[in-house]
């Protein structure tokens, strides 16, 4: 029954005196709200643990943090860093045999006379010394290792360190507007890139549209163990040419669009220009019989100077009552003949109010470059550019992946990613020539990810 | 990669324009269901109002939870000692008092040691006069020392806050969502509730009244654009012996549940807490409740 206030004249006192009573101890809370935790988040951190492992290759440990602040109202400032370290074997590029076959490469330069064991041990090869020519005051070391018969040829040197960060600002000019710019700086113990950004992104149509642009510039610096070979001569001990350099300049122009209260649209275009060096100076192509197939030779690769890539991505994402659908398609084409699709599905499951589930799977296929040959034949004439590592042949990969998240405690979370990548491409294509016909000239790449990631707002 | 970035642009903060349905947040808090609803076309914004109202609740009912440890544990653990509390704790202990003196010592938040005999488990078990008089030995505001911040329970003691905590927990989250948003909201956690105002059309929120003899099935709707709605009953909680039906509102004064009193009171009022508190008020006076609520010029709904 609900009651109607009577027509009593008398104040309801014991009711005035619960009314500021409670209105006090609302007050004193209101007060208190400044230091309450329940404000929006001014820090994040972003941290993690990824380990990478390929059957029989490269692993990897990759940890990583990366923390926003927000300054004030309008401007965050971001940093980032990441350190890994790669070890492992990694595919030469050149053909597998019948016969077991040598590898080369340059060591290190010892003066005259330092007492060196002929044969010594490092990384998985031997190291030998190659005799100076006369009068030089320095002789070299040299890297060999002998592939057995039947194997694809890898190269067990091989190993990386990366140490990198970036630094990024972004900035409300208008309630509409937004700038953001940044810089990124990545050592590798060969390799080093820096790299600047400046994007600007606007909304429209009371907020429902952001058009955004961006421009990065990139420049690198190669310096490889050994020196930079010049490209399509012999594998060889000696020492190389000087380190070389890379620019790369790109854009995205991007559109998002809500299209409904749960869906969320975005279209993207990009375009990138490098010039410079682009070769991988540990990567050969050999060179075969053309009748027994055969290594006759092993030269160093050769890439075009310049690379040109473009792509679109579209991307949707629905927010479902509680689960989140995330769909992306990709296509890549660039003017060294690659032309590429990727499609991206996520489903983020909430499996109660706190956990989630996220199913992850990707499907990946590229085409060719113009350039890439398993091996070139002996006799014929050198072409101008020619690669055979299998990142720039045709091939096609699933990824399956599974993330599941929980909270710790107020604003932090604890996640752990589990991917498993498989890459097939044709090992055995029909033109191979002679004892090439009985070898895969493209082995599987499996790969497993898993990555264990710490998020924390406060 | 630059490229990568588009799908950042998600992750910000941003306001759409109307499209006429509430953006929700469902948790549980304090053992019971808990919505939040945010009268926005900007679902990124609705969740973020949801996110912090459940923040607060989750605090709220951490810091004073009697059963993990937590202020109120601390005290009880400590009863017999003199413990410095915090300025929010203090707070709440003097809007007790101050109910305390309200209802001649009905509302008591020492009274919660009645429930080492008094079980509402649907046993039927109803304890003998003798152990509740051994248990009032433990009850009573006048056996503790308060002389703020400093708190002294008597050995044996206990005291809790869930007799205010869930509506102060209701009008702490709104303020702080409200600090946050102008967009109308509404904030429920477990049936008392509060609204920002009337929602952006000018136009009331629709509350269901909950049936006692159905939970979980409406009574009827209710318009509501301002203020709050408390219900203090037994729809929950009560115990049935000999075709009697024993409600949860235990009178600290006798150690006895109050005779007579509605199956539930539901009260409007400014605040949630000031709601809550006539609620409970209305039911301590037991058959006198309806009277009381009218005499005190509320608008009220008692189910008997």
């Amino acid at each position: 029954m609900q009651l109607k206030a009577s027509g009593a004249t008398g104040a309801p006192t014991l009711r005035q005196a619960l009314k500021v009573a409670a209105a006090g101890l609302l007050a004193n809370g209101a007060a208190k709200a400044q230091e309450a935790p329940a404000k929006p988040p001014a820090t994040s951190v972003d941290s993690g643990v990824l380990y990478y492992h390929e059957n029989g290759r490269v692993q990897a440990v990759e940890p990583e943090l990366n923390v926003a602040q927000k300054i004030n109202e309008d401007s965050t400032l971001s940093l980032g860093f990441v350190f890994d370290s790669l070890t492992g074997p990694t595919p030469y590029g050149a053909v597998p045999s019948t016969l077991p076959q040598t590898y080369i490469r340059p060591y290190k330069i010892v003066p005259v006379g330092t007492l060196v064991p002929l044969t010594t041990s490092s990384g998985g090869s031997t190291v030998v010394l190659l005799p100076p020519a006369s009068g030089s005051k320095t002789e070299t070391l040299a890297a060999t290792s002998i592939v057995p018969a039947n194997t694809y040829p890898l190269d067990p040197s091989f190993h990386d360190t990366r140490v990198a960060g970036h630094v990024g600002w972004d900035q409300a000019l208008t309630s509409t507007l937004k700038l953001d710019g940044g810089v990124a700086y990545s050592h590798e113990y060969d390799y080093r890139s820096a790299s600047a950004s400046l994007g600007l992104s606007k909304d429209f149509n009371a907020h429902n549209t952001t058009l955004s642009a961006a421009v990065n510039y990139e420049s690198d610096l190669s310096f490889p163990v050994g020196g930079t070979p010049t490209p399509l001569t012999a594998m060889s001990g000696d020492f190389k040419g000087p380190d070389a350099t890379r620019h790369e300049v790109d854009a995205v122009l991007g559109i998002t669009q809500v299209m409904s209260r749960r869906w969320l649209s975005t279209l993207s275009y990009s375009y990138a220009d490098s010039h410079g060096y682009q070769n991988n100076p540990y990567k050969i192509i050999s060179v075969v019989d053309p009748v027994s197939g055969q290594p006759t030779a092993q030269l160093y690769e050769s890439r075009p100077e310049s690379r040109r890539k473009q792509s679109v991505f579209f991307e949707n994402k629905i927010h479902l009552p509680s689960d989140v659908i995330a769909i992306s398609l990709r296509g890549y084409k660039d003017d060294w003949g690659i032309k590429s699709v990727t499609a991206d599905l996520r489903y983020r499951y909430q499996i109660t109010q706190e956990y989630y589930l996220e199913p992850h799977f990707r499907y990946y296929e590229q085409g060719a470059a113009d350039f890439f040959h398993y091996y070139l034949v002996a006799g014929e004439a050198l072409p101008q550019y020619a690669s055979a590592d299998t990142r720039l042949a045709k091939f096609n990969a699933q990824t399956y992946g599974l993330k599941f998240g929980m909270p710790l405690n107020k604003g932090s979370e604890l996640n752990l990613r589990v991917e498993y990548y498989d890459q097939r491409g044709n090992g055995s294509p029909s033109y191979a020539i002679g004892q090439l016909k009985q070898q895969n000239l493209f082995p599987d790449l499996k790969a497993f990810t898993v990555l264990l990631g710490y998020s924390y707002a406060f | 990669m630059r490229s990568e970035r588009s799908s950042e642009i998600f992750g910000s903060t941003r306001s759409h324009p109307a499209e006429h349905r509430d953006v929700s947040t469902t948790f549980t808090a304090m053992a019971s269901p808990c919505l939040v609803l945010v009268d926005t076309a900007d679902p990124l914004l609705g969740a973020a109002v949801g996110s912090i109202v459940k923040a607060e609740a989750l605090r709220i009912e951490a810091k004073f939870s009697r059963y993990r440890p937590s202020v109120v544990t601390t005290l009880n653990e400590n009863a017999g000692e003199e413990l410095e509390v915090d300025a929010e704790t203090a707070d709440l202990v003097d809007y007790s008092v101050l109910c305390y003196h309200l209802s001649q010592g009905r509302f008591d938040i020492t009274s919660g040691a009645l429930r080492r005999v008094w079980k509402f488990d649907g046993s039927g078990a109803v304890p003998t006069q003798d152990q509740v008089r051994q248990i009032l030995k433990c009850v009573g505001w006048h056996r503790v020392t308060w002389n703020r911040p400093f708190l002294r329970l008597g050995v044996g003691m206990e005291i809790d806050f869930g007799g205010i905590g869930k509506e102060y927990a209701v009008d702490r989250a709104l303020a702080l969502a409200s600090e946050f948003t102008d967009e109308p909201l509404l904030v429920n956690l477990g049936g008392d509730l509060r609204v920002s105002g009337p929602r952006r059309d000018g136009s009331h929120w629709h509350v269901a009244i909950e049936n006692v003899d159905c939970p979980g099935a409406a009574a009827g709707m209710l318009q509501l654009s301002r203020g709050a709605l408390a219900t203090s009953g037994d729809t929950y909680r009560y115990l049935i012996k000999d075709a009697k039906r024993y409600g949860h509102v235990l009178d600290p004064v006798t150690g006895w549940p109050i005779a007579d009193a509605p199956r539930s009171v539901t009260v409007h009022a400014d605040t949630c807490s000031e709601a809550g508190q006539l609620a409970k008020l209305a039911l301590l006076r037991g058959a006198g409740a309806e009277e009381f609520l009218k005499a005190e010029q509320v608008r009220a709904w008692c189910a008997r």
